[in-house]
């Protein structure tokens, strides 16, 4: 572990530089100029007054060195742009609009906003954030003193893009310094460089970063550091604060992208970097003008704030708002049945509010601290440490994981509406390789011995560890194309029109209308918003658990509102409920709902349809079906067919799943070889223009899944007595080879259906088994004839269940 | 905080008790009372049984027998007409169904009527059906007799209680009785419960097993 040391080593040293910087500096005699007094001093030279417009500005800025930049102000001297001279081809010179929202100013694209111009030019000349480069300072800012002098007239706004060959900010020079980049780079004014370690301001704080230059800096930030402990040790929980040595695994979390900043510009620290206080002293300080200049004293650029802080675009973190994933969007570990209240904005993303300003640097920094601190903390918890393995696994070349991974991406990117009878069929193969995926995971050795590791974990906590690291590797990736598809299949089927159909007759109506009791209330205009931001978080979550998770708050919301103003006590079932639910259902995008919902059913893993997350999505399902199929003076008392068919088939499938064990490898081997007999491909060889029959064909090939459900169970039931607590796999027969073999014909697999069927005291079980023999026969010989499909498959299932609960 | 162990305590049994998890279904017409019912059970509890949840349109709550802890997980359905179509996605499945009506209103005991043929027909051919005729505080305004309901009940092979949501006139024992009717396999262990199923058809399966994966 030598980085280690290493990296603790770096760590110290960054941690002892302001406080050396800082000393060094207090020898120096006054209060010497900072870049902040310096860009104030001569303020009107880049931010001109009246007489300047864009072309001025563009004509003044042409052919200087790029980052050469002017702030216009319109006649009101409220800041308009930022003319900025980009270098390179095409539009040598760009303008940038400076927004002015309350007591901030910021450019649109970016988070950062900053109490006035003179702190937002400081900032940029430092770091360029959303800007194609640093804004330039001419270096004779760097020589102005705080006495109003002949320098200072001299500076106008035709002297302050100067042409400064040699001092030009040469970008692929500072690109190729070579140093690891962290999050925070502080960079002493002399221009040595250093890297301070996040978790050096996760533990000490970051209050330093932001300090006004004090007389006494060293005591100031101790202070500063004892409140800012304090502070963490309530809000923060830290979880690694015994891992010293785990330290520099932080830096590894970063990307690697070099900063196009001007690492060595000679300037002075901008100490005020004070983004969300606008309301400080900083703010009216920097109201004043040239000529205000602070008392006199030493006019050498010594720093007197010892660091300066660059933010390192890395693309994630400086994105336009849009773009910004809310972090650690997924969690961990879900506990269903039981909602702790948590703070609203951990739920609403940051994406769907228009640009939160001020958005604060200090919020970013917390930002990217909490997520490292995560990532460390993720050592300890064992899903992060499941999860991490996991993504390791599906990122080795060559590995088995990896391999069966991709090709489940790439086949499934591959597949959509033109490759799939239905949405169900699609979705239902995406589960079925999740459910095999998850198995070669239970196989792996390291998976395995990861497991063992973890202590005393019960057997459904790690299936559901694996199922959530699954989703992360597997599902991320197809996650929009799936919708893409589905939105496709439910156009198709007419479903999504219905939707709005029915919208259109029923979205008058209160919940009195719906049918409710009358007694509980509705959510109001801001619950109704909440209810929209989470239904759109829920849309945003790739992680189907994740999706009900988000449901169940929807719901929480839900009957918060209908208690609101119930009398005390009241409590509300379903009478009550199902309307309320409806109702707001009509108020949200129906359509994007029917998909999530489509998403959840299929994907969900089926452990969890049971319970209270399986509670409500039924209600969504059955609530969204309900306006569906709702026909005004048409009696719905009875379901279509068609819609009892499609609710038969789900539930079906859903049982046979929640039946299954992932222990049980019979199933994989089943799958595969159904596949291998080519029943998989059925659908795809299908010849276009002939849905009913190619329906019906896949509706046979269900039935064979099934059927070979059906063994499996006897597999199950045989091998119940070899199951160990944990780690059963590791002591099953695990070699591939055994699967390959294990290919025997479907006729006999039927007999043997057949075969446990007749042992079986009931007889109805043998004659339902007799009738899927039957049909299987059929299917072998891909005759369509007029066995009714329904009735064979429900003795399928039948079988199955009466088998299942032979106690 | 209830553990396993824990749930075992107020009875003074072994801390070893069997799990049983299964799921009930609420049937009944609008404004029957199922909801009270079910909520006077879960809150006459221990409160260590209970298990928090969002809303009373979905409850758990264990019970305890001899040996064995069950827990119920309550589905409540929605009684109007016009959701009836959605009922099916939630009995299916459900081991268990208490079908509740009115005692003051006898179209609520038709209504029951056609909900438990409608059980017996869709849903889980085990499933245990519980008939309550509801609000028995009101014994003045009844309009449906306790015979006539207990003469169906037997017909049809019904448990049956007459309940009082509000006097908690034979709440809990309803549900213990359910509880004592229901197949007592451990399903929260799934090592056990595989080894319940394993020893009926080990034999059997034995041999066809090795054929299915030894070819």
């Amino acid at each position: 572990m030598r980085g280690l040391e290493d990296q603790e080593d770096s760590s110290d040293r960054c941690a002892k530089r302001p406080a050396e910087v800082a000393n060094g500096s207090s020898g120096a005699p006054g209060q010497p100029l900072t870049l902040l007094d310096r860009l104030r001093l001569c303020q009107c030279a880049w931010a001109p007054w009246g007489p300047w417009d864009r072309d001025q500005a563009f004509a003044a800025l042409w052919g200087r060195p790029p980052g050469s930049f002017l702030v216009l102000s319109d006649t009101s001297a409220q800041p308009q742009s930022l003319c900025l001279s980009v270098g390179g081809n095409g539009e040598l010179v760009r303008d940038f609009p400076i927004k002015h929202t309350g007591a901030v100013f910021h450019l649109p694209q970016s988070h950062l906003g900053f109490a006035d111009l003179v702190q937002l030019v400081a900032f940029y000349s430092l770091s360029r954030d959303v800007l194609p480069v640093c804004l330039f300072l001419p270096p004779c800012v760097f020589g102005l003193s705080e006495q109003p002098g002949p320098d200072q007239s001299q500076l106008g706004p035709k002297v302050w893009p100067c042409p400064s060959p040699n001092q030009k900010l040469d970008h692929v020079t500072s690109r190729s310094t070579g140093i690891t980049m962290c999050s925070i780079q502080v960079t002493s004014a002399n221009g040595a460089l250093c890297i301070v370690n996040p978790l050096y301001l996760h533990e000490h704080g970051d209050d330093w970063l932001a300090l006004r230059p004090q007389s006494t800096p060293v005591r100031a930030s101790q202070t500063a550091n004892q409140k800012r402990e304090r502070r963490l040790s309530t809000t923060r929980p830290w979880r690694g604060a015994g891992l010293h040595k785990m330290r520099g695994l932080s830096l590894d979390h970063e990307p690697h992208d070099t900063p196009p900043v001007g690492s060595e510009s000679p300037s002075t620290p901008p100490e005020g970097v004070v983004l969300r206080r606008a309301s400080q002293p900083i703010g009216c300080d920097s109201l004043k003008r040239r000529g205000e200049g602070p008392p006199p004293g030493d006019s050498t650029p010594t720093p007197q704030s010892p660091h300066r802080v660059s933010w390192i675009e890395d693309g994630v973190w400086l994105s336009p708002p849009s773009l910004l994933p809310a972090p650690c969007m997924e969690l961990d570990s879900l506990s269903i049945s039981s909602l702790e209240e948590e703070p609203e904005s951990a739920v609403s993303p940051s994406h769907l509010h228009a640009p939160r300003l001020p958005l604060v640097l200090a919020d970013k920094v917390k930002n990217r601290l909490s997520a490292v601190g995560q990532a460390l903390g993720g050592l300890l918890s064992p899903q992060k440490r499941l999860a991490n393995r996991v993504q390791e696994l599906s990122e080795r070349r060559g590995g088995s994981f990896a391999e069966a991974l991709r090709g489940f991406v790439e086949n499934t990117l591959r597949g959509g509406a033109d490759t799939h009878p239905s949405s169900t069929d699609m979705l239902q193969d995406v589960r079925n390789a999740l459910t095999s995926l998850k198995e070669a995971l239970f196989d792996s050795t390291e998976i395995h011995s990861l497991i063992d590791s973890l202590g005393d974990v019960s057997d459904s906590e790690l299936d559901s560890m694996v199922e959530v690291s699954l989703h992360k590797v597997a599902l991320k990736p197809v996650c929009s194309h799936l919708y893409v598809c589905l939105h496709e299949f439910r156009s198709h089927d007419g479903t999504l029109q219905q939707l709005q159909d029915s919208l259109q007759s029923l979205s008058g109506r209160d919940p009195l209308g719906l049918g409710g009791t009358g007694g509980a209330g509705v959510p109001d205009t801001a619950t109704l918003e909440k209810i929209q931001q989470r239904w759109a978080s829920m849309h945003q979550a790739y992680s189907p658990r994740k999706k009900v998770y988000i449901l169940l708050k929807v719901c929480k919301s839900i009957y918060h509102s209908m208690s609101a103003n119930a009398s005390p006590g009241a409590a509300f079932g379903a009478d009550d409920f199902l309307p309320c639910l409806t109702w707001v259902l009509l108020r949200s995008d129906l359509s994007t709902l029917q998909l999530d919902t489509d998403y959840m059913m299929e994907l969900l893993d089926p452990t969890q349809l049971q319970g209270e997350g399986g509670y409500y999505l039924t209600s969504l399902y059955a609530s969204l079906f309900y306006v569906s199929s709702f026909r005004p003076r048409l009696a719905t008392r009875q379901l279509s067919a068609e819609a009892q068919h499609s609710l038969s088939q789900w539930h079906r499938r859903r049982t046979l799943h929640c039946n299954q064990s992932r222990r049980c490898k019979a199933r994989r081997t089943i799958r595969r070889r159904a596949q291998e007999r080519g029943l998989g491909s059925w659908e795809r060889k299908w010849p276009p223009g002939q849905e009913v029959v190619k329906k019906r064909m896949s509706q046979q090939c269900r039935t064979l899944r099934a059927e070979a459900f059906l063994q499996q169970q006897k597999c199950v039931r045989m091998r119940g007595g070899r199951w160990r607590k944990r780690g059963p796999w590791g002591r099953r027969d695990r070699s591939l080879g055994t699967e390959g073999q294990a290919c025997p014909k479907a006729e006999r697999g039927s007999h043997k259906a057949l075969g446990t069927a007749s042992e079986a005291p009931d007889s109805q079980v043998r004659v339902q088994a007799c009738q899927l023999l039957g049909h299987h026969r059929d299917q072998q010989g891909l005759e369509l004839s007029s066995n009714p499909l329904t009735g064979s498959q429900s003795g399928v299932a039948d079988c199955v269940h009466q088998s299942e609960e032979r106690p | 905080m209830a553990s396993r162990g824990g749930s075992a305590r107020p009875n003074g049994s072994l801390p070893q008790t069997k799990i049983c998890q299964f799921k009930l279904v609420l049937l009944g017409d609008m404004a029957v009372g199922k909801s009270s019912l079910v909520l006077r059970f879960v809150k006459g509890q221990f409160d260590e049984f209970q298990e928090t949840t969002i809303g009373a349109a979905f409850l758990a709550q264990s019970v305890c027998l001899d040996d064995t802890t069950v827990k119920f997980e309550i589905w409540d359905t929605a009684g109007q007409e016009r959701y009836h179509s959605l009922a099916p996605m939630y009995y299916r499945g459900a081991q268990a169904a208490i079908v509740v009506f009115d005692i003051t209103k006898p179209e609520t005991f038709e209504r029951a009527k056609a909900w438990v043929k409608e059980l017996q027909r869709q849903a889980s051919p085990n499933i245990v059906i519980a008939l309550a005729g509801n609000k028995a505080d009101l014994a003045d305004k009844r309009m449906v007799e306790y015979e006539e309901a207990q003469t169906y009940a037997e017909d049809t092979g019904l448990l049956f209680m007459e309940t009082s949501a509000k006097t908690a006139m034979n709440v809990n024992e309803l549900f213990l009785a359910i509880a004592k009717k229901m197949p007592k396999t451990d399903t929260q262990n799934p090592t056990h419960a595989a080894r319940h199923r394993g020893v009926n058809l080990q034999d059997p399966d034995a041999q066809s097993t090795r054929g299915c994966c030894g070819n």
